[in-house]
This record gives C-alpha cells, structure tokens and sequence, in this order.
C-alpha cells in the first residue's frame, strides 16, 4: 500500500505525490496556453473602426442641428470658403460628420442652437467606420466664423415603406468608441449613449454587401431616441 | 498552523504554488491579449483587456471548483488544496479588474450612476439577448469580495469553522451566476461554437467531478454508519458479533481493519468519528479538523500527531488539542478495545479533553495478524476464536 502523505509546511512532497503533482502542473500549464489561444481565435470577426483618441484636430463647416448635431464639410477641392454654399447645396461635394459630445452624451442642441445653419469651426476627435465620420466635440470649442445665411435641408427622396430587420446601435460606439460596440454585451452601453443624446442607428446586415447604417429620425425628422428607449419591439 | 497572525505563512511549497498560479494567470492574460490585437487589429484595449480577464477568471474558478472532488477521488492531488485560498483571490481580483474595466467602459459618464445603471440599462424584451446579464456578474463578485476578504485565517477563527465554511460554500452560487453571466452575455454576442461548447465542457467537468465525488462519499458514509442501537456490520465484521453493550459503547471496527497511523473513519449518530491505530493504541476523534473542516479520518499520525490532510494542523490523538505552543482543539471519543474490536461511546468529550487510548490486547494483536494475511481460511479461525 501507498502510504505516501503529503503535509504543505513539510519542505519536500513525498516522491509519488510530487510526480502527481508535476503532471498537474503540467496540464494546468497547457490549459493556460491552450485556452486563451481557442478562445481568442473563436471571435467574432471584429469590424475595421477607429476612434483617434487623443488626437484633437480642428474642423471648419456648416453646423446644423436637425435631425441631429452634424457638420457639413467641404470634400477635397472644394473647400473653398467662396463656394462652401454651392458646396453645401451638393450632397456629393460635402462629407457630414455626426457631433457628439463626450462620454456618453449627444450634443444639447439648446446649448447649439445660435450655430444652427452657420459656418463654424470647432476642435474635437474623429471617430470613423466604413464611410461613416463623427466628430467628439470639445466642450466649448465651437465658434462661429462667418454668418452664413439660412441653409436649406439636403432635398428628401422618398423610399415608401420598408421593412428593415436589425440591430438598433448607438452610433458613436459602433463607429469606433468601442469595438466591437454593438451586440448583446454592448447592449446597456447603448442604451446608456442613446439616453444621453447620441444619435441612434439601425443596423442591418446583408447576407451579401456590407452591412446598412440607417439614422433613426421620426416622420419630421425629429430625433427619435426617447421613442428607440422605450420601444419594447 | 500559527500562533500568532500573520499575512501570509510563507513555505517552500506555497512560494512554488504561487509562482504557478501567477504564471499560468500572466501567460493567460498574455496569450488571449496579443493573440486578439493580432487577429482583430481594431478591437479597443478596454475591451480586450475585459475579454482576457473575464475568460482568465471563469477558468481559474473552474479550476478551483474542481480540486475539492478530485482530492476527494485521489488525495494525490492534495498539493493543489493546500494554497488554494490564494488561487481564489486571484480570481476575485481578475474578476474585480474585468467588472472595473466594464462599468468604466460601458456604465461611466452616462446621465445614470454607473453602478445603478448595471441593473437599469438591459430591460427586458422577451428576447433571450434581452436578459440582463450583468447584474448575476455583479452578485457573483460580491460572492467572490466576501470570500476573498474572510479568506485569511484570522477570519476563519473568528467566525468560527462552520461559518466561515457556509460562508465560502457560496462559491457554488457564484458559479452559477457566473454561468448565467457568460451563457447570456458573451456567448449571446460571439455565438460561436466553441465558447458554447467551453463553458458547457466546464459545467460537465465540475458537475460531474462533485457528483462523483459525493456519490462515494455517501457509498463510504453509508457503509461506515453505526448506531448504538443497530451497528451495521462491514464485510470484514461479518463473522463477529457487533452488538451494542450495555453502556452505549458502539462496536465500531476491527483493529485489523485500521492500518498503522492511519484511521477508519465511522458514522456514530450522525457525526464522522475517526478512529486512529498508533504504537499499538487505539484513540478517536471528531472527523473534523477546527482550521477547515478538513477530513481528519484521512490523515495520519505524524510525529505522533494526527496530522489534517488539507493544510497539516495537527492534534494529539489522546487529548485532541494540538501541541503547544498551538491552541487549536477537537472532541475525543472514549474507547475500548475488546476481543480485536473497537468499541466507541457516541458521545463526544469537550474539546481537548484527554480520552484514555485503548491498548490493543495480545488477541487483537493476533486477529490482526490472522486479518492481514486476508484469506479466508483466517477469518474462520479468528470466528472460532469469537465463540
């Protein structure tokens, strides 16, 4: 009979426990490579998003509020201040870059009010996904450069009604803040942004082409985000 | 054992536990990290970090959960229980640093206190990725603080050992948020087969170890109960008479079925008595060691101490209070040997109370003799002896 005994404030195990115990360790050691190697690989492809924290840059445009914050800018070569109106007026010549504040909060559009429809200049971080840019503005950095007058909304093009399947994300995390920055463990986080003012998507994904980013606004073009938080759909 | 408190009671084989511990966590951590950044460039610091130290965390637990049973089905892996308090607070403090990593990354700078919002911001919609997942996390790694903050010695004696043990039982209620935890957040957004099939794989494995474990505990228990009014004889009782006498001793084993230094462990009105051979005497004590609760019956005589197979506290088998300068105590049993038998009165003596060991007489000696050559022609003649 084995009556090897093993006894932890002795200085040495005994011969056949310490054997046991190496091959213990042994496996302990493989699990804690083999592990973390599977699991890693086991991810969810992560999308291509970037938010360049830390570095501030300044952004000249036109500044609306409606449906939410958002600042037309001129693309490359025809950010001529003299055309910026002709530009404006061109969807295909003009880039608009969503506004948020920091943290988990929209713009107050109150507070931007008086900015609506100008020509402004403002410093913040640029968050990116695919084709989508947003601007996280720093707290009173935008001021007014010249007093554009009134602006017109880019013209609608009715769609009729759709019926759309997908997720409803906050726009500032899934374009870069966070990623990934949607699906079930980023849900409170989104709920969190979206309470606060930052503009809601709906997400939906393709089974062939990239995945449809759609601004969630109501019939008037009003935001929607109390109507995103307590749908129950 | 200690006299006095100290932080840690440092030994050779803690040092080498520890490093153990501390690296298989560090080559987690690192492993799962660079792995990520190079596969998923894009994907932020926080969240990585909160992905390697909630996966690191949920293994190391499943580990910890598993070296009770399997100490208990091969006490070769004793080595790995003997430190496994500082395993468990290492996983309370990955757990801690992911449940930090997720309340700033996801709760933090909202229009909602950052802990409130972990139970206000997953309402329910009657989808099953609308369970709010978060706040079985955040119960479990209270379950988790409590143990890890009453996990030094100085708390286990003031609590007292039954305390402190209901208290870290909750360990079994943490494993089960945590598993609710995983099963409807993370495995709710990733969806891939082998995170189901990791986490179903680890609830098999520390199910199936514990019912295993307790299936032969129970075998054992069942096996070794003994009342003063009905003794169930085991196999190697069967050709001797094992009645009650008239002073409530228990006939309660053979002296032959006790190795040297080593005990039997028996069932007497619901208490595990555990009865040790030693120098040619015979003396029982409560199966339960007053550090942990650890299994004494599975111990041995060291140096002429029972010596607890979980962490080493030793008492003197007579007087059941550990060698000075030490100061722990257990209850003894009176006993007698008679006829090659052992005989335990039920009631347990104070703690640290001395109890006469029994001298084994020249017959025990003899049947001993007779029993260890374990044939049957034996056992027939210790019957003829008996009568």
């Amino acid at each position: 009979m084995n009556d090897e005994f093993y006894i932890g404030w002795e200085a040495k195990a005994a011969p056949g426990i310490g054997k046991t115990l190496r091959k213990a360790v042994v496996c302990l050691l493989v699990l804690a490579v083999l592990v973390p190697v599977l699991l890693a690989m086991s991810q969810r492809m992560i999308g291509v998003s970037v938010f360049e924290w830390g570095a501030v840059k300044s952004f000249t445009g036109v500044l609306r509020t409606q449906p939410y914050p958002h600042l037309l800018v001129p693309r490359p070569g025809t950010n001529d201040y003299h055309t910026l109106q002709s530009v404006i007026n061109s969807p295909a010549s003009a880039s608009a870059y969503h506004l948020v504040a920091p943290w988990k909060f929209g713009l107050d559009r109150a507070s931007i009010a008086t900015f609506d429809g100008k020509s402004v200049s403002l410093k913040g971080t640029l968050i990116y996904r695919g084709n989508q840019t947003m601007i996280e503005v720093m707290p009173d950095s935008i001021r007014a450069t010249n007093t554009a007058s009134t602006i017109g909304l880019p013209s609608v093009v009715p769609l009729g009604r759709q019926t759309l399947l997908g997720e409803i994300v906050d726009s500032k995390c899934f374009l870069g803040v966070m990623n990934p920055g949607h699906l079930t463990p980023h849900r409170a986080c989104a709920i969190r942004c979206i309470s606060g003012g930052v503009p809601p998507v709906l997400l939906v994904r393709q089974k062939d082409g990239p995945a449809i980013y759609l601004l969630l606004v109501s019939a008037d073009g009003k935001p929607v985000n109390k109507q995103v938080l307590y749908s129950r759909a | 054992m200690g006299v006095e408190y100290v932080s840690v009671q440092w030994n050779r084989q803690k040092k080498f536990y520890d490093a153990v511990l501390v690296g298989g966590v560090a080559a987690f951590l690192v492993i799962f990290s660079v792995l990520t950044k190079v596969l998923f460039p894009r994907v932020t610091d926080e969240i990585m970090l909160i992905r390697a130290f909630g996966t690191g965390a949920f293994l190391l637990l499943h580990i910890i959960l598993c070296i009770g049973p399997l100490c208990r089905l091969n006490p070769q892996f004793l080595p790995l229980l003997y430190n496994r308090r500082h395993a468990g607070v290492t996983c309370f403090l990955l757990g801690l640093i992911h449940a930090a990593l997720v309340v700033i990354t996801y709760h933090a700078g909202s229009d909602t206190n950052p802990i409130l919002s972990i139970f206000v911001s997953s309402p329910i919609n009657g989808s099953v990725s609308s369970v709010p997942f978060q706040p079985f996390g955040f119960f479990a790694l209270i379950i988790l603080f409590l143990m890890a903050a009453t996990s030094h010695d100085f708390w286990l004696a003031n609590l007292s050992a039954p305390v402190w043990k209901s208290l870290h039982m909750l360990v079994y209620v943490a494993y089960a948020l945590l598993v609710l935890h995983v099963t409807f957040g993370v495995i709710q957004g990733e969806g891939s087969p082998l995170y189901v099939g990791t986490v179903a794989l680890g609830l098999v494995t520390v199910l199936g170890l514990h019912i295993t474990a307790a299936r032969r505990e129970v075998a054992l228990d069942s096996e070794s109960r003994l009342t003063p009014h009905a003794s169930r004889p085991t196999e190697s009782q069967s050709l001797v008479t094992s009645s009650p006498t008239e002073d409530e001793f228990v006939d309660a084993c053979a002296v032959a079925d006790i190795s040297e230094n080593r005990a039997r462990i028996v069932c007497l009105s619901g208490e595990r008595v555990a009865i040790f051979k030693y120098e040619g005497k015979i003396s029982a004590v409560s199966n339960v060691c007053q550090h942990q609760n650890g299994p004494l019956g599975e111990g041995k005589i060291v140096s002429g101490c029972i010596t607890c197979p979980w962490h080493g506290y030793q008492y003197q088998p007579d007087t059941g209070a550990s060698p000075p300068p030490f100061v722990e105590k257990i209850p003894t049993f009176n006993v007698r040997v008679k006829n090659g038998r052992v005989f335990v009165h039920p009631k347990p003596n104070p703690a640290g109370t001395r109890a006469k060991p029994a001298t084994i007489d020249g017959s025990s000696r003899r049947e001993e003799a007779h029993s260890v050559t374990g044939n049957s022609e034996s056992l027939v003649t210790l019957a003829a002896t008996k009568k």
